[in-house]
């Protein structure tokens, strides 16, 4: 039988079995939320499409070696040259987490511009609060041992973008990792993230990333998912933006069993811009699950946000797009759109934009559409001389590039755009069943 | 339709006008609710073993089953023990056979209302069933429907001389279990309207109901059930009023409509329930279940509403569309000010191929109200061709209400066109300005915006509930601005 | 001759900007007066003022109207009272009947100047005479207020709403800008159709070339929310000729 329950006595062994350290209160005080809480279910309105049985047996497994101390902490085997290809391919300062534990060698011989600090959490935590805002930061928080921070410090624009590599391919643990960025007043940091796996058989992760943008500053942030297709990963963002300050999120989901992203924009300043834009493609059973939130505490401020989905052979996608207005946040702007091409009579799309909205001095709007490629425009291509195949991937290529064009890191556009060309050729190639 | 600006400013500035009190001695039960109550209710109306039957079974499942939290509303628990859930004017005993042998007293209610029934009937060609509180009272033209082979009676006489039907389709669309108020309603359900149109028959005239919960502390749970028959053709009316009162009172209904085979039912709503006071005291909490059933081929099921009353409004009326190529519209205007809550939208269910769906959703909020639309648009795996638009407007009226928008569409068919859009917006002080300029009050600027807002919801509405519609938005509206 | 519209020292601004300084301006009915100046000069907000816009408050001098205090006055009272304000950029009230509106406005001046109310039928014929002479589509009446007109329609209307109401004082804001030139000498026709002993115009406006068609009686230079000077309709020309720059320079000189 399937089940999201965790096992306390486990979960509460494996905390207390962690080494002691700097994280040890914040892991005790995290336990004690998610002891209430647990994984959630079906019956949680933001999990109705999502279920986390696999993730839940995977964890229980990994809590029960952490409680028999029988999992070793050092890094595992050298990663492959596929997996290092970002690293080639995009030209960044590279910070790679295998299994959820930094290469702190490599970091250590990195050359980060002055005014960039990087840390890790686990030396590097106090002062620091961990957000545990859902069951999910929660767990991460109370089985953290690994993580880093990075500062930027007030003016300083960091040319160069920041890239983490985050590689899964431990069978025995579950990979619990948290990013905490901290930009101070006018700083600008532009951030590469791509998150591999190998498939060596069903993996977890649950990552955690935690952006703080002060008055004026400006951080671009891109996440590239190639996992294998029996990973299963949750991932939440939570952005607190102050003044003046811009954030911009660019989600690429291409790969995983089951992926669930939680991305969280707070809007804390007036004059704060927001840019979300994603793309999630799937294929065979594949879930991907997007939840959005927007949250405009005050105004004037503007969010945009576009994502779009591709959903061929039995796969179910799910987007959830909240965008919040509180009282008094007077001038806020905020468009949201979602859409989504049905390819395949056994996929399933769930799509749920919300608004709700406590002012009344605000533009506010959302679409959402489900369709099929133009019939009109295949034709026309044919009539063209193309194959319904070549067709048919041009604008299915068409359809994705609206969000490939919002990609705010140019460095990382000819991988990005060559990973999505191969991504959708495979997705076609993806037979109606 | 235009509307005189004179009898604007009469119409904003006057108060909840419904709100008296008809002193007409009523039978009603004490409060509380067990099985006795249930049988009790039953042996009032002389229905037949199998009715008490379903009551009972839909009373036990009831007791099983949790009030509802999900929706975006917040209100007191209600104590259904200190609820009355039978009151009947006392000439129930003898029913009136005519109109001539209606209490005078209820007939003046309705003079009141504006519905005079004679008149308004006999001019306007509407056959009116009229529930007082719990039981139908009076129905006119049975005759000439009688003549085309239309059923329009009151629920409690259909279980009496129709009780195949009533087997056949109760509860056939929305059973007992459906939700914590239908099962409520199953039990305790005193009358309402029940409606078939026999096949091939286009109804001669549109069919109308006024409700009015009138005794204090009691419950309204009317049923209704429309059966339109293949290739039949109905439009059907309801109007609701309460009077003011300090307390909340209850309303449950379930509507349950079926439409076989090139079926078509129109089924439009003007609900102006007492919605309490400035300060939220009192109003009607309007737990209401309505859904119908495009049963057959090319049937056509379209709901209209204008919601400007109750102080909490739960309501999805929905369509099942079974039928290949049957179509389900949705359209709606809902008003909340002051204390307002309401969380209101539509499901569409597409099963049958090539069926599509409308909704137009315009809610406007006001004072501190909030208000939600809740939607599902479904499309299973079988629902090839499946079409659905979705416009969905919220106007923020001030700077303490809320307009929320929920929207949930679940599409497993890759023929399906979905579109779905939703703007919030306020009156802007332009568009007030500019009226002002070319002569026109702030208060009258504000009644035209709103208007032209909703335009492409009244449009569905027959004329002469049109203009009552657009009359009301403008009092629910009064003293929204300035 | 009887004065219309007198304006005097007028002080005016928005939110902690200055815009008007000192303006003073008479004009009497039967006349027809430009105001020209370069961007920012205050126009508009003369415009907007005389109107009874609410984000424009007036910090000193007076705006008296046949006599009576204009600025006592609530926007509505104006428009009943007969001032008319061609907005430059008249805004779209979706799903508001244009027809209706305008019945509305008709029927709220007649009311207020104690007159019966006039019939669906004479108002639709009156309206389809004057969008006749205006090179209106009919057509225009059954659609949203402004709703996905173009700009010389939007301007159009103006002109169709500014016949119907026939005011005392129109003041016309840029009501040539964005026209083609057919368009532009329709509404100049629709302006001279108004031209009367007993109404006062005023054209506010950036280009001379309006004046080639409707030809002013007077013509005022504003600059810095002032006017620094006025003449007949041979400044305009020296504007058109000279620019604006000249202006200033004459006035700082």
């Amino acid at each position: 039988m399937t089940s999201t329950v965790i096992n306390q006595d486990l979960f509460t062994a494996a905390v207390e079995g962690l080494p002691p350290g700097q994280l040890s209160s914040h892991r005790s005080d995290a336990a004690k939320l998610f002891s209430v809480t647990g994984f959630p279910t079906a019956r949680d309105e933001d999990w109705k499409y999502t279920r986390l049985d696999g993730a839940a047996d995977l964890s229980n497994d990994w809590l029960a070696s952490l409680a028999q101390h029988s999992t070793s902490t050092e890094a595992s085997v050298m990663l492959t040259d596929a997996q290092l290809a970002p690293t080639q391919s995009i030209n960044a300062d590279w910070i790679i987490v295998h299994n959820g534990i930094v290469d702190a060698a490599a970091l250590g011989q990195l050359k980060l511009p002055t005014g960039v600090n990087v840390s890790l959490i686990g030396e590097d935590s106090e002062h620091l609060a961990l957000t545990t805002d859902s069951p999910m930061s929660a767990f991460n928080a109370a089985l953290l041992t690994d993580g880093l921070r990075v500062r930027v410090a007030n003016n300083v624009a960091v040319k160069k973008p920041l890239g983490f590599l985050m590689v899964d391919d431990d069978r025995s643990r579950v990979t619990q990792i948290r990013v905490v960025l901290e930009l101070g007043d006018n700083a600008a940091l532009r951030v590469v993230e791509c998150a591999l796996s190998s498939g060596v058989g069903p993996t977890f992760t649950n990552s955690v990333t935690q952006l703080q943008l002060a008055e004026g500053s400006k951080l671009d942030f891109l996440r590239l998912q190639n996992h294998a297709l029996d990973h299963i990963s949750t991932n939440r963002f939570v952005a607190n933006i102050d003044k003046d300050a811009t954030f911009t999120h660019n989600n690429f989901d291409f790969g995983g069993d089951l992926t669930r992203n939680d991305i969280v924009a707070i809007i804390e300043g007036a004059g704060a811009s927001v840019n979300l834009a994603g793309l999630y493609l799937a294929s065979g059973a594949q879930h991907i699950d997007n939840h959005t939130r927007v949250e405009h505490r005050v105004g004037p401020a503007v969010s945009h946000e576009e994502y779009r989905g591709i959903l061929n052979g039995k796969s179910r996608c799910v987007f959830n797009g909240q965008a919040v207005v509180f009282e008094g946040a007077d001038g806020t702007d905020a468009n949201q759109a979602n859409h989504n091409l049905l390819l395949s009579d056994q996929a399933e799309i769930d799509t749920k934009p919300e608004l709700e909205i406590y002012a009344d001095d605000v533009k506010c709007s959302h679409g959402a559409t489900v369709g099929q490629l133009d019939e009109t425009a295949l034709f026309y291509l044919r009539s063209r001389g193309l194959d319904t195949t070549e067709a048919r991937r041009l604008l299915t290529q068409a359809f994705a590039a609206n969000i490939l064009n919002l990609l705010a890191i140019d460095e990382a556009r000819e991988y990005v755009k060559l990973q999505l060309d191969e991504r959708v050729a495979s997705l076609l190639g993806d037979e109606r069943t | 339709m235009s509307t005189d600006p004179n009898k604007l400013d009469s119409l904003v500035n006057r108060r909840y006008e419904h709100g008296f009190v008809t002193d007409i001695e009523t039978e009603t039960f004490p409060p509380g609710l067990d099985e006795d109550v249930v049988r009790a209710i039953s042996a009032r109306k002389n229905e037949p073993p199998f009715m008490l039957e379903w009551r009972l079974k839909a009373y036990r499942h009831w007791l099983t089953m949790k009030e509802p939290e999900w929706a975006h509303l917040h209100y007191p628990r209600i104590n259904y023990q200190d609820i009355s859930y039978f009151a009947a004017p006392k000439s129930d005993k003898d029913r009136p056979q005519s109109l001539d042998e209606v209490d005078p007293k209820l007939l003046e209610t309705y003079e009141k209302l504006g519905i005079p029934l004679h008149e308004r009937a006999r001019l306007a060609g509407v056959a009116v069933d009229a529930v007082f509180d719990s039981v139908s009272v009076a129905t006119t033209f049975k005759g000439k429907l009688n003549d085309a082979g239309v059923i329009f009676c009151p629920f409690s006489e259909a279980v009496i001389e129709h009780p195949e039907l009533i087997k056949k389709y109760l509860g056939s669309v929305v059973p007992y279990r459906d939700n914590y108020f239908a099962a409520l309603n199953s039990a305790v359900f005193s009358d309402g309207s029940f409606v078939y149109i026999p096949k091939g028959v286009r109804c001669p005239m549109e069919l109308s109901t006024y409700f009015r919960i009138n005794a204090a502390n009691t419950g309204q749970f009317e049923r209704t059930l429309i059966i339109a028959e293949e290739g039949s053709h109905v439009s059907y009316l309801e109007g609701c009023t309460a009077p003011m009162r300090d307390e909340n009172q209850l309303h449950a209904a379930v509507v349950e409509l079926v439409a076989l085979k090139d079926a078509e039912i129109k089924y439009s709503t003007v609900q102006n329930w007492y919605p309490g006071d400035e300060n939220g005291k009192g109003g009607i909490y309007n737990f209401v279940t309505k859904r119908g059933d495009c049963r057959g081929a090319n049937s056509k099921i379209s709901w209209t509403q204008v919601e400007t009353g109750s102080a909490i409004t739960w309501k999805y009326p929905s369509c099942i569309l079974r039928g290949d190529n049957s179509v389900g519209e949705f359209y709606s205007v809902a008003v909340t000010n002051n204390m307002q809550q309401a969380d209101t939208g539509t499901k569409m269910i597409h099963i049958g191929r090539n069926t599509s769906s409308t909704i137009v959703s315009k809610g406007i909020s006001a004072g501190r109200a909030q208000q939600s639309y809740r939607g599902l648009v479904r499309v299973m795996p079988q629902a090839t061709g499946a079409r659905n638009h979705t416009q969905c407007d919220s106007l923020l009226i001030g700077k303490e209400c809320g307009a929320h928008t929920f929207p949930y569409m679940e599409i497993k068919n890759p023929t399906a066109k979905i579109e779905h859009e939703a703007t919030t917006s306020k009156i802007s002080a332009d568009q007030l300005f500019y009226c002002r300029q070319r002569g026109i009050s702030e208060e009258d600027a504000v009644n035209m915006i709103v208007n032209g807002f909703c335009k492409e919801v009244f449009k569905e509405l027959p004329m002469e509930f049109a203009v009552e519609a657009q009359a009301l938005l403008n009092v629910s509206l009064e003293g929204a601005v300035g | 001759m009887k004065t219309t519209l007198e304006v005097k020292n007028l002080h005016a601004g928005i939110g902690a900007t200055k815009i008007l300084n000192g303006l003073d301006l008479v004009v009497n009915a039967g006349e027809v007066h430009a105001i020209m100046g370069p961007n920012g000069s205050g126009k508009s907000t003369l415009a907007q003022v005389i109107a009874g816009h609410a984000d424009y408050e007036v910090l000193d001098g007076s705006v008296r109207f046949n006599g009576e205090d204009l600025l006592e006055l609530e926007p509505e009272e104006r428009a009943r009272e007969g001032v008319f304000l061609g907005f430059q950029y008249p805004v779209e009230i979706p799903g508001v009947n244009n027809a209706y509106l305008l019945k509305a406005a008709v029927n709220a001046k007649r009311r207020h100047l104690g007159l019966d109310e006039i019939d669906a039928f004479e108002f639709l014929k009156l309206a389809r005479e004057k969008m006749a002479t205006l090179g209106m589509d009919p057509i225009f009446l059954n659609r949203g207020v402004n709703e996905g007109f173009s700009g010389g329609e939007k301007k159009r209307n103006e002109i169709l709403q500014m016949a119907m109401l026939e005011p005392r004082l129109a003041i016309l804001d840029e009501t040539d800008s964005g026209l083609d030139i057919d368009a532009l000498k329709t509404v100049a026709a629709g302006i001279n159709e108004l031209r009367d002993p007993t109404r006062a115009i005023v054209l506010v406006t950036h280009y001379q070339r309006l004046l080639d068609y409707v030809e002013p009686d007077f013509v005022h230079v504003l600059s810095a929310g002032k006017i620094v000077r006025s003449g007949d309709k041979s400044l305009a020309l020296e504007l058109e000729k000279n620019g604006y720059e000249w202006v200033k320079e004459a006035v700082n000189a």
